[in-house]
């Protein structure tokens, strides 16, 4: 658990760094970033060590780490562990009260990485109608916390990040402004510029997706192969099941076995064509083979959370889960503007705070009135999928973000078993900088 | 919106310019057939925007003036069908009718208007268009047969404000008024969202006459609308809106409606 946390904390930190503390394991520098997504095409973005995605942070569960983060832009940052169960102070939300890095100040986060998985870490600012703040920008990276016996099991572990760039505030057809972008990435790159990810035939590769876009929900296909989903969100799932295609929106991970048993060479890449024509895609070679990239383009999109579910008879609603009901709705702010959102009728900072109990177990229902669909996301915890729409009771799939769709009702359930304030949000940037937030508070 | 624009904007300016100032002279304003400020998009490519305005002018010119009609009582009906080309272009063609006692229904004219836009990916802060207007009306119906109108169009919307200006130049290249030189003729729009569904607001419609020697206030056209915009589907336009206008050279009253309805040509599929 925590030793040392945080920058409130950081700032204790500070004078602790002046008197030669000792080197982190890992430094982080969150600096101005040119990013050649094409040739001839560079972003001018905010990034993590000068790269997109950030260094791929290896780490041990249960083995405590120390993190120096620097910060060089002119604005406050604050870097969320996503996925992880720390203390508030260092989860990376300053929501919850982790201190903000000043523009030109540092601070040493200091926890013990659990639970084991695919994790990532980004940026957790407002960014408004600045689509060149917060997760519009390159700060997010690959983080993975190694079991204590960790069976490998494939020959390659490649991590993917999906990212949409370049946006613009346009209205749209139901009446708000959104992001639209013109540049779409895998790895900071657009299709056909870069390195090929270069496989073996016969090699069993480990596919670690992550979908960082701010806003956007994408779906992943790799032609001529399939994957063999085993985890989402980092959790192993109760059924490992081959699938065509991926699903992922803002925040989800999904990790995939492909067997490399097509030898040639393949474009890996969005199924939708306007996306995959906006760059985002990435060509697969074998070794011993050439010529052009191969696509098949698939016609439909498929994806169903609950094929991976436990298959023996859920239990109904555990009896001693007490209900939330989370109501989410968007109150229109004209043709011009975007849409505020709300939960349970109030915008954050006016959201209700439940009050959770330590030990009890809690039944989140997502009760989405809205037409827009909402990847929501737990700080802190992990949450067990109970039901989606138009299904009966499942379980056995563990996340921490899940997507619910537009005038559905999802619900899941998880344990009150991390004291302190648990920020509750939209992963989709406009929504959560448009009051889509909400605390938990432990008695 | 993902655009590739081969020709920067300034230089089709510049050409159109070109041609308005070297070409032939300047006419009227046509008349009140079509009634609507523009505001910068254009129809997407494969889809289709078809409308029909409605105009009635219940007091209006009560005499014929050198040939014309006059317009009181006149019902206009105008077919407009405008086709997507690109994401940053449209064409758009105007199919111009009367109604009148004593005159019965009559074929005016025919309009084309090619448009184009600042695409998206230009990150412009407000929308920018250009159109180009040329066509034929009958001379019971205007003076000038042939006119030909290059329209600039910017807007904005501002949270629950929607703000649009047209300053179009005008000529005419076959009428009385060939000699006239390129006339001006602004129009501008500011409305209101008072939910998602409605909208309200103001449309300013002028004609000042020749660039540079604009008449005198009595004889320019000078009109005012209160109009409202119902926006109850990305499918449907609606725009209803009563004018007025004060000048000698204006028509005094006129109702104007505006109906469309939007029509995609894309094969529906998730991946497209």
């Amino acid at each position: 658990m925590l030793k040392l946390s945080g920058m409130a904390v950081a700032s204790a930190a500070l004078a602790a760094l002046a008197q030669q503390p000792a080197p982190a394991d890992y430094t982080i520098e969150i600096a101005a970033y040119g990013l050649e997504v094409a040739p001839r095409k560079t972003i001018k973005t905010i990034a993590y060590n000068r790269q997109v995605p950030g260094p791929i942070l290896r780490l041990k569960e249960g083995q405590p780490i120390t993190i120096d983060v620097t910060n060089q832009t002119g604005n406050s940052e604050v870097v969320h562990w996503h996925g992880l169960f720390l203390p508030p102070a260092v989860d990376g939300a300053m929501e919850e009260g982790t201190p903000l890095i000043p523009g030109g100040g540092r601070a040493r986060y200091t926890f013990t990485p659990r639970p084991a998985g695919f994790r990532w870490y980004h940026t957790h600012t407002f960014a408004g109608k600045d689509l060149h703040k917060g997760q519009y920008t390159g700060q997010h990276g690959f983080l993975l916390i190694e079991p204590r016996d960790h069976p490998a099991g494939y020959d390659q572990e490649i991590f993917l990040a999906l990212h949409d760039w370049d946006g613009d505030f346009l209205a749209n057809s139901d009446g708000s402004m959104d992001p639209v972008y013109t540049v779409s990435t895998i790895n900071g790159r657009i299709l056909g510029f870069g390195e090929p990810l270069r496989v073996k035939p016969g090699e069993q590769v480990r596919f670690e997706f992550l979908n960082s876009s701010p806003t956007e929900v994408h779906w992943i296909a790799l032609s001529g192969h399939q994957f063999k989903v085993i985890a989402l969100d980092g959790n192993q799932v109760p059924q490992p099941q081959t699938v065509p295609m991926l699903r992922l929106a803002p925040a989800e991970r999904v990790s995939a076995m492909v067997e490399m048993n097509h030898p040639g060479v393949w474009v890996m890449g969005e199924v939708r064509k306007h996306i995959m024509a906006a760059g985002m895609g990435i060509v697969v070679e074998y070794a011993g083979s050439s010529g052009k990239p191969q696509w098949d383009q698939p016609n439909q999109l498929l994806w169903d959370y609950l094929k991976f579910a436990a298959s023996d008879a859920p239990s109904s609603q555990q009896a001693d889960a007490i209900t939330i009901p989370l109501v989410f709705e968007s109150k229109f702010a004209g043709h011009g503007a975007m849409d505020h959102w709300t939960i349970n009728g109030k915008s954050y900072p006016d959201t209700n705070s439940p009050i959770l109990t330590a030990g009890q177990r809690y039944r989140l229902s997502f009760i989405n009135r809205s037409t827009n669909n909402h990847p929501v996301h737990l700080h802190r915890h992990s949450f067990e999928l109970r039901r989606m729409p138009g299904t009966p009771e499942t379980h056995g799939i563990v996340k921490d973000t899940v997507l619910v769709d537009a005038g559905t009702e999802v619900a899941v359930e998880f344990t009150a078993n991390n004291p302190g304030s648990t920020l509750f949000h939209c992963h989709q940037q406009n929504h959560m900088d448009a009051g889509f937030m909400m605390l938990f508070q432990y008695a | 919106m993902r655009d590739v624009f081969p020709w920067p904007l300034w230089w089709i300016c510049a050409l159109l310019a070109f041609g308005v100032i070297c070409g032939a002279p300047p006419a009227h304003a046509q008349g009140n057939y079509e009634i609507q400020v523009y505001g910068a998009d254009t129809v997407e490519p494969k889809s289709t925007m078809v409308e029909l305005h409605s105009n009635f002018t219940p007091e209006g010119q009560k005499y014929e003036i050198d040939g014309v009609y006059p317009t009181n009582h006149q019902e206009h009906e105008t077919l407009e069908i405008t086709q997507g080309l690109t994401s940053w272009s449209e064409v758009g063609f105007y199919v111009f009718t009367s109604e009148q006692n004593g005159h019965g229904v009559q074929w005016v004219g025919d309009h084309i208007r090619p448009r184009v836009r600042a695409p998206d990916s230009w990150h412009w802060p407000v929308g920018v268009s250009l159109s180009t207007e040329v066509g034929y009306q009958r001379a019971v119906y205007s003076r000038d047969t042939w006119t030909w109108e290059i329209r600039p169009i910017v807007d904005k919307y501002l949270g629950r404000w929607y703000l649009a200006v047209n300053p179009a130049l005008e000529r005419t290249w076959h009428g009385p008024d060939i000699a006239q030189g390129v006339g001006f003729s602004p129009a501008a729009k500011v409305s209101y969202d008072f939910t998602k569904q409605i909208s309200g607001g103001v449309e300013y419609y002028a004609d000042y006459g020749r660039l540079g020697a604009f008449d005198s206030l009595h004889m320019q056209q000078q009109q005012i609308f209160v109009v409202t915009d119902l926006n109850v589907s990305p499918k449907w336009e609606i725009n209803f809106g009563v004018g007025v206008g004060p000048t000698a050279a204006t028509d005094h009253l006129i109702v104007k409606g505006i109906i469309g309805r939007h029509f995609s040509w894309k094969k529906p599929s998730p991946v497209e």
